[in-house]
């Protein structure tokens, strides 16, 4: 498994834009997204277009955005439905959505067309503090270590599981998130004592 | 002249139950020597090595347990020590951090401040040292295994430790990346302290050998003396490595 985005480059036009420049471009159609009213609006019409036409213009595919969309909007879907607990709840509901979608396209789009090492670099060259960077830094080595230990450990009680019932299945998933995090917790120690051994202060 | 590695009286119980690991343990390494550290699993091999880079105790007593090259380990000189003594851990992925192998074979050089074209030809260098050359922009989940050791090691390297602490290198490779692990391993100078099961590599890396069993140094002399005593292996979990089973045609091995 790769983090999303990783050797992915689009070879056009925004692949040799520079990583600052589509930092800057996401980091300004986000805060103008989230800046936008509560409700459903013509405005909602101004990043849609201009991500739109990102899109066309870096030829991300529709497979690769769409799966990823489809994980995100789990969570964005989750948080949306907070919204509908408050008077009113529609419209922000809506717009919740909305927002979240295309903030997440927003993102989708910078990872398609710059490594995350150029993220990086750009975000230490804006003095962005050290502790978040190497949290990013970590986070996204990991993510495939901790992928491929998940997909053993799914194997492993695939293999041992003979039982068709949706509630035993249910219970192997719980088992092996639990078990995944008690083993990220013992491998982050084990980060830990080697990052001191090279003197890591 | 001072020992590169002396080790006195160690003794180390775990904070979480208050488990014995070490028990007044003591040893000794010489510049250029290489000793194996043996025993079975649970025997305080990995506590040992996490000794000797500093990493354990969590708190120093006054009285001084380990000295590198005649210096005690305590908390004011630990990052001398760290540079001093290189730790290769046992599972790679603990110890490549970075996106890139350039960034990771760099991150313990800029920790003591190298940067710029230094840092980037001492990181050459040293992944060249390890076979490695021109690997400086691969990423690190698409290393195999054999690979992703040799990347550690040349990290390990680029700090320029005195001491090399290796804990299972050869842990699953394959023959082939064993063989190549081992005779890199036998290219590069200065003392180094093994801890492994591979026995063969033992017989082959290093002259001496410690046994531990149950957190006890219960044998410390030459690698075939110690190996051909089949008695003694089998009391701790070991066995007569097939390397010593054949008798050699011009006489015994040693």
């Amino acid at each position: 498994m790769h983090p999303p985005g990783i050797e992915r480059r689009a070879p056009s036009l925004s692949s040799r834009t520079s990583p600052r420049l589509k930092l800057l471009a996401v980091l300004v159609i986000i805060s103008f997204t989230a800046l936008l009213p509560r409700r459903p609006d013509k405005l909602y019409l101004i990043p849609a277009a201009v991500l739109l036409a990102s899109w066309a213009a870096c030829r991300m595919p529709l497979r690769f955005a769409i799966g990823r969309l489809l994980v995100a909007e789990v969570f964005i879907i989750g948080i949306a439905l907070l919204s509908l607990f408050r008077p009113a709840a529609t419209p922000i509901f809506l717009s919740a959505l909305l927002k979240s979608n295309l903030c997440v396209l927003a993102m989708l789009l910078l990872i398609w067309t710059t490594p995350f090492q150029e993220i990086l670099q750009q975000l230490r060259a804006w003095r962005l503090p050290s502790v978040m960077l190497t949290t990013l830094a970590l986070m996204y080595r990991y993510l495939p270590v901790l992928g491929e230990e998940a997909r053993r450990m799914s194997r492993a009680r695939a293999s041992r599981s003979f039982s068709a019932r949706r509630r035993l299945s249910w219970q192997n998933l719980a088992m092996v998130i639990s078990q995944l995090f008690i083993r990220s917790v013992d491998r982050a120690e084990r980060i830990y004592l080697a990052m001191c051994a090279r003197g890591w202060k | 002249m001072n020992p590169a590695v002396e080790v006195r009286n160690l003794s180390y119980r775990y904070p979480q139950d208050g488990e014995s690991a070490l028990d007044s343990v003591s040893f000794c390494v010489a510049e250029d020597e290489c000793v194996a550290v043996l025993g079975p699993n649970g025997a305080g091999k990995s506590t040992l090595l996490l000794h000797l880079n500093g990493l354990l105790p969590e708190h120093f007593s006054p009285e001084p347990t380990v000295w590198i090259a005649g210096e005690p380990i305590g908390s004011k000189n630990l990052a001398q020590v760290r540079q001093k003594v290189g730790l290769l851990f046992q599972d790679p992925d603990d110890q490549l951090i970075s996106a890139t192998v350039f960034e990771d074979v760099a991150f313990g050089p800029r920790q003591l401040g190298i940067e710029g074209g230094i840092l980037k030809s001492l990181v050459s260098y040293c992944l060249g040292q390890v076979g490695l050359a021109g690997f400086e922009e691969r990423q690190p989940h698409r290393l195999s295994h054999g690979e992703k050791r040799r990347v550690c090691l040349a990290g390990v390297l680029a700090c320029k430790p005195s001491v090399l602490v290796l804990d299972e290198p050869t842990s699953d490779l394959d023959p082939r990346g064993r063989r190549e692990f081992k005779t890199l391993l036998q290219s590069l100078p200065g003392a180094k302290i093994v801890a492994t099961h591979d026995l063969e590599l033992a017989v082959d890396l290093c002259s001496r050998v410690v046994i531990l069993d149950d957190g006890k140094l219960v044998a410390d002399g030459p690698t075939v003396t110690l190996l051909s005593n089949e008695a003694l292996m089998l009391a701790h979990g070991l066995e007569k490595p097939h390397i010593l089973l054949h008798r050699h045609p011009h006489g015994p091995v040693d």
